[in-house]
């Protein structure tokens, strides 16, 4: 029934293959964040860089930071890879 | 399943630098990095409290419980919109 396909790809592994390019993060609140991914841990806390973080008020507000930021895992819903952010 | 070491590498390299610390709040703080641990608990000197962009107060030292963070972020002068 169920068979084993040696080739899957699993979900950190994913994320593992993400390091180095954009990835578009969906917090579990109103807020979003790009950045390039440097890395990650087991709880999936993030390390990025040149990072946007977008707030959706109803002015849509958007604050860019540079340099590298920690990313509490906590709080993350979803990660999309190479993702551009909002259409804002 | 140990991965990679980023984040605790970043916790080391970060250490007595001017940092942003975002609470789930949205209250942000900016003061010197004086030490943190595994949990993000955050202990910080001369610290400022932004609330909605705006300085509200201001603390010789902070600690910060790490259950709160949002994030951490090192702080470069060029280019900050805030």
């Amino acid at each position: 029934m169920a068979s084993v396909n040696p080739s899957q790809l699993l979900p950190l592994e994913l994320v593992d293959k993400c390091i180095g390019s954009k990835i578009h993060i969906i917090m579990k609140s109103e807020k979003e964040i790009v950045g390039t991914l440097l890395g990650f841990d087991d709880f999936v806390n993030m390390v990025l860089e040149d990072v946007t973080e977008y707030e959706s008020t109803t002015e849509g507000r958007r604050i860019s930071k540079l340099d590298q930021i920690l990313l509490n895992g906590n709080n993350i819903t979803m990660l999309v890879p190479g993702g551009e952010g909002p259409e804002m | 399943m140990s991965r990679k070491q980023t984040p605790s590498d970043f916790l080391k390299q970060i250490i007595g630098r001017p940092v942003v610390v975002k609470l789930n709040s949205g209250v942000d703080y900016r003061g010197v990095l004086a030490c943190l641990d595994g949990y993000m608990n955050i202990a910080l000197e001369q610290t400022e409290e932004y609330v909605n962009g705006q300085l509200k107060n201001k603390y010789g030292d902070a600690f910060i419980r790490g259950n709160n963070v949002f994030y951490i972020s090192t702080q470069k002068r060029k280019g900050l919109m805030n």
